[in-house]
């Protein structure tokens, strides 16, 4: 069967099992490969993209279910030669070592500052508590996403 | 893995998903979230009906009843501004307990609801809150009692051409306290207890007293035992200890390897206590 969805911004007709997972669709039929299998369980984070502006696990989510759909991934916010602020800040502060966690984890941070762009701590850890990190032991993702949305703001208050 | 499912249905009306689910040549099921869908092995499942574009997704307040469309993602009953009192209150925390971000974001209210596991956390507070259920089977609806679905299973109930497409709640804008208590190994972990209370006072006494439990009985239930005593009875300290030492009557506790049968024994009188303390300081004038 054929699934339309908008994939980082640009329009895709993909052919796909019905009973295919949004994150082989995504790494196999698209090349999206920041998408990670982690547990493919639905508990730890890796695989997690935005659709339609929500964090989903897409290892849990039926391809065809997204029928429609906006997918962001996050070869969508940011690319080696134009990193996103989010980006940035994890490299600065450490946020990063293996890597394998961090395309979840950097969404989740998206997912939050575009609904909240000037959140608590508290706020930080709760939208990231679904992105597991095996490496870098949180403390630093944490100062990472609280010093992107400072960027954020003073970038957006010299615009005006 | 549902490794023998072929096909995949965007019905956009409830009767059109009725339809399909009631297809003889096949059999098709309901998908909401797909959070447990998704993990399981069925290879009997032939066809997936995607519950998303019903448009189940409401949530209105109104004549002192709060109505919530089976489709929300329980993050939107976590984060709502519409849910408060005493009633709506308890949706949310029961809500927010729920698993990480990303699954509130999948999970809706009917999947929880209907896929009740030990686990599941909006059951105890949907029968603390005496929540009717509404069921569509094309046009003919039926309304239950939550309590009905968790008698045996839910899918005993509710026909396999049936649809929840939304739940009923009392706001309880007077006179009553509720409050809810998930005890986890860690924040994001299944629940080794869950405890929802909800009292409503009169006169100064408890006229209804709602505790439900979770996580360490085999399905959602009331204990009607502690109920029944505090029917009648002051909101007071000690009432509320003699009360949780009923905890256990009438209940058969679970064993597992997140804890054994012995220490929810001990601890479940003192999470029902504390719940009842807490429902008491915050009943609405
Ligand atoms: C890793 C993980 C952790 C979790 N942690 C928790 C937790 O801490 N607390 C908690 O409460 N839950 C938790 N859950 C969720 C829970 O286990 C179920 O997966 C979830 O409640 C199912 O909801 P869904 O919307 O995803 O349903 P689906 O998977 O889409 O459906 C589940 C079942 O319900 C049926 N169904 C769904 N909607 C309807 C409807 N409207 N009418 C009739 N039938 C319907 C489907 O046909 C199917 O049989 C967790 C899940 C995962 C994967
Ligand atoms: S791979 Fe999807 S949550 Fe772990
Ligand atoms: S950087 Fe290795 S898991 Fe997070």
């Amino acid at each position: 069967m054929k699934l339309n969805i908008t994939l980082n911004g640009a329009k895709k007709s993909l052919e796909i099992a019905p009973n295919a997972y949004l994150l082989d669709v995504l790494r196999d039929l698209a090349g999206m490969k920041s998408v990670k299998r982690g547990c493919g369980e639905g508990t730890c984070g890796a695989c997690a993209v935005l659709i339609d502006g929500r964090l989903r696990n897409s290892c849990i989510t039926f391809a065809a279910h997204c029928e429609g759909a906006t997918v962001l991934t996050v070869e969508g916010i940011g690319s080696h030669e134009h990193p996103h602020i989010l980006q940035k800040a994890f490299v600065n502060h450490g946020a990063t070592q293996c890597g394998y966690c961090n395309p979840g984890s950097l969404l989740a941070a998206k997912a939050l500052l575009d609904r909240n762009p000037d959140p608590t701590m508290d706020q930080v850890k709760e939208a990231l508590d679904g992105n597991l990190c095996r490496c870098t032991g949180y403390v630093k993702r944490i100062d990472a996403v609280l010093d992107a949305a400072k960027e954020m703001k003073s970038s957006r208050e010299e615009k005006r | 893995m549902l490794a023998h499912v072929a096909r995949f249905y965007h019905p956009t009306t409830v009767e059109e998903a009725c339809s399909l689910l009631a297809a003889k040549d096949h059999k098709n099921v309901a998908l909401a979230g797909g959070t447990h869908l998704a993990v399981v092995e069925d290879s009997g499942i032939e066809g997936l009906v995607d519950l998303k574009g019903l448009k189940l997704t409401h949530q209105r307040r109104e004549n002192g009843r709060i109505t919530i469309g089976a489709m929300n993602p329980v993050e939107d009953l976590k984060t709502s501004t519409l849910l408060s009192g005493p009633g709506g209150n308890l949706l949310r925390l029961s809500a927010a307990a729920i698993g990480s971000t990303p699954l509130r974001h999948a999970i809706t209210v009917g999947g929880n609801l209907v896929a009740a596991f030990p686990w599941s956390d909006l059951p105890p507070a949907l029968l603390a809150l005496d929540t009717e259920v509404v069921l569509r089977r094309g046009k003919e609806e039926r309304v239950l009692p939550i309590g009905k679905l968790y008698e045996t299973r839910p899918t005993d109930v509710i026909k396999a051409d049936e649809l929840v497409t939304e739940i009923r709640v009392s706001e309880f804008a007077t006179s009553t306290g509720t409050a809810f208590q998930k005890v986890a190994r860690t924040k994001n972990d299944y629940a080794l207890i869950t405890v929802a209370v909800r009292l409503t006072l009169k006169d100064g006494l408890i006229s209804e007293a709602r505790v439900a439990l979770n996580g360490l009985t085999r399905r959602p239930c009331r204990i009607t035992s502690v109920e029944t005593f505090l029917t009648g009875k002051k909101c007071d300290k000690d009432i509320f200890r003699e009360a949780a030492k009923k905890a256990g009557d009438g209940i058969e506790l679970t064993s597992d390897f997140r804890a054994s049968r012995e220490y929810r024994e001990e601890v479940l009188p003192v999470y029902i206590r504390r719940c009842l303390e807490e429902a008491a300081a915050n009943v609405s004038k």
